[in-house]
């Protein structure tokens, strides 16, 4: 296996029981590396979104072997995946998720203060600079319900980024955005690939935006194309 | 420990909805203090309640109780299906009352326990006055010894108790019996014994317990004049009256006394089970009630919290995709029952104490009560918040493990 390799999907199965046995994803297999902006895409039931929560540990029912960090992650138990989600993985759904009673910088701060490996001023200093690379400095000490959507989505990204992860997860990062922020958005992945090296994995079923990224795995009734 | 940022959410979520909090805290509250409330005055029922029943009664009765039957003399010589006549047998008592009681005190006066003990010659008289004739009770006692076990003094209507330690020809009469009779104070009454002993007493008090049976049927004199009255020695007691340091103690010292002394021993609550069985019930009444009570409090925050966990699923969803484990979520969502329950407990047992106060206030006059009776007992405000505490536990963790449980795939992809 190369160095530069982040995760590794080997044979990943995965059946749904209700209300019938049904297939999801077929012995998928394929490697993502570091720094890499990948797309899955897919017509809904595609399988693509199945994909995504199996890679990011928190669906556990599935058949074949995750490796991230060279790192076997199949296998651990639940508390064990979520330390391991904490410092290695950064989430940005669709809706944004934040905690509507704390303000956006206590969001942000939010996975590190749980991480504890850095002192409260560091975390608030580092929350500070990524509220800052996405522009929304100015909006830090508001309460997390009174920013804009585009504002929210932004906070989201920069608490993902929070813990330097390995990888960040993107669950259809701009279906909740109109196309000026869904362009910001993309901007910010992008540079985030091209200048940090920091390995992004979205789905997706906005072409345009998977068009612009590294590499795009189509899925079809569970199988990559 | 609870960690600072699980902390920090929960609080989040208090805030978020006082309200909801607010009632919540309000019914641990009122749950607290009416626990507080019930026991107190069930304690203070139970207190009064002992407190006339000492009056009268001792906590130890010493006397000489009808020897056992023996009239069956045959028992140990035909068994079975035999038919034995036996005629007219029995029971004969050869002594009659305490013939030493000197002897039988300084015994008893040497156990620990005991805080006073006094001698009695009780006997059923006639009173006297012209043609009026009452029967009743004549007790022959030592003033002073008297009142230190049963505070009679304080009964008095007219006249002095003591003096009746002065006055060999002296009577003290219940004010209902003189009534009973048209006499008052310094009138003379005629005593007339069982054995038809007669003797004249002059009324040197009047008495008035509130019991009924003291009040009209009962009067008090000398216990040596009552010992020249029954013809008896220098020494002779129908009861000797024991007070014990504490009364809970009776039944055990009773039985300690029985191996000591050849008379019959009864404790108080082996004399008046009634006094014991209404204690207990009422005891158990206030339990039953203040745990209903707490019972539904503890239904209020398991709904509040119940409601918080279902409209923050999505924040617990997220939170789990963090990495925040079963055991921070279940900490998030306890801290907050706990908060909730540190809060109306501290503010309920105060309550509790106020509604008391209040209570023990309200006037009830009844017998020698005033004021509706209340026991502050320290034991009662801790359990009222130790039980407050637990069922805010136990009500909190049930919602909290359920939030633990979410699957956050499930939540996230609706």
């Amino acid at each position: 296996m190369e160095n530069n390799t982040v995760l590794s999907a080997r044979n990943i199965s995965k059946y749904f029981y209700e209300p019938a046995i049904f297939q999801a994803l077929k012995e998928l297999s394929f490697d993502v590396k570091k720094g890499e902006f990948l797309a899955l895409i897919g017509k809904s039931g595609s399988g693509k979104s199945t994909l995504l929560y199996v890679l990011s540990t928190m669906d556990t029912n599935y058949e074949g072997e995750l490796l991230m960090n060279n790192e076997k992650l199949t296998g651990k138990t639940q508390n064990e995946l979520a330390a391991f989600r904490n410092a290695n993985i950064g989430f940005v759904f669709q809706f944004h998720y934040l905690l509507p009673e704390f303000s956006a910088i206590h969001n942000v701060m939010l996975p590190a203060l749980k991480l504890g490996k850095k002192s409260k001023e560091q975390i608030h200093q580092d929350a500070l600079e990524n509220l800052d690379l996405l522009g929304i400095k100015d909006q830090a000490y508001k309460s997390a319900n009174k920013l804009s959507g585009g504002q929210q989505q932004r906070v989201a990204i920069a608490r993902a980024l929070i813990n330097e992860p390995a990888i960040i997860m993107g669950d259809e990062p701009t279906g909740n955005l109109d196309s000026k922020n869904t362009d910001i958005v993309f901007d910010i992945f992008r540079e985030l690939a091209e200048e940090r090296g920091q390995t992004i994995i979205a789905v997706t079923h906005d072409d345009e935006f998977a068009a612009k990224s590294d590499r795009v795995l189509e899925l079809s009734d569970g199988l990559i194309l | 420990m609870i960690k600072a940022t699980n902390y920090k959410i929960a609080q989040g979520h208090l805030t978020s909805r006082v309200k909801q909090a607010l009632v919540a805290m309000l019914s641990v509250t009122f749950g607290i203090s009416m626990y507080i409330f019930m026991n107190g005055f069930m304690t203070g029922v139970n207190d009064i309640q002992e407190e006339l029943a000492f009056s009268t009664l001792a906590h130890i009765r010493i006397y000489n109780d009808l020897p056992e039957d023996r009239s069956n003399l045959l028992v140990n010589y035909y068994q079975g299906d035999k038919l034995v006549n036996l005629r007219h047998p029995k029971v004969i008592q050869y002594t009659e009352g305490i013939v030493n009681a000197d002897k039988v005190i300084n015994t008893v006066s040497q156990l620990d326990e005991l805080a006073e003990i006094t001698a009695q010659v009780n006997m059923n008289v006639f009173y006297r006055n012209g043609l009026t004739q009452v029967n009743g009770m004549l007790a022959g006692i030592d003033a002073t010894m008297e009142h230190r076990l049963f505070s009679i003094a304080e009964s008095m209507k007219e006249g002095s108790w003591v003096a009746l330690d002065h006055r060999s020809d002296g009577i003290i009469l219940g004010v209902g019996l003189a009534k009973k009779l048209s006499l008052g104070m310094n009138d003379n009454v005629v005593v007339k014994t069982a054995d038809g002993v007669t003797r004249n007493f002059k009324i040197i008090g009047l008495l008035e317990t509130s019991l009924a049976s003291v009040d009209n049927g009962k009067a008090f004199i000398q216990i040596n004049v009552a010992r020249q009255l029954v013809l008896k020695n220098h020494s002779y007691a129908t009861d000797i009256q024991v007070n014990l340091k504490d009364f809970d103690s009776s039944r055990e010292v009773a039985r300690k006394i029985d191996t000591l002394v050849g008379y019959k021993v009864e404790s108080w609550n082996d004399a008046n089970g009634q006094l014991e069985a209404g204690n207990e019930l009422r005891n158990y009444l206030a339990i039953a009630v203040s745990l209903t009570i707490l019972l539904v409090a503890g239904f209020g925050i398991y709904n509040i919290m119940n409601m918080t966990v279902n409209e923050k699923i999505k924040e617990i969803a997220i939170l789990k995709a963090m990495g925040f484990e079963g055991g921070d979520i279940v900490e998030i969502f306890l801290v907050q029952s706990i908060i909730i329950g540190l809060i109306g407990g501290v503010v309920g047992v105060i309550f509790g104490g106020v509604v008391s106060v209040l209570i023990n206030n309200i006037p009830f006059e009844l017998a020698t009560i005033k004021t509706l009776p209340m026991a502050y007992r320290m034991s009662d405000y801790l359990s009222a918040f130790g039980f407050g505490m637990l069922t805010t536990f136990i009500a909190g963790y049930l919602p909290a493990k359920m939030a633990s449980k979410v699957d956050p795939v499930e939540i996230i992809r609706g």
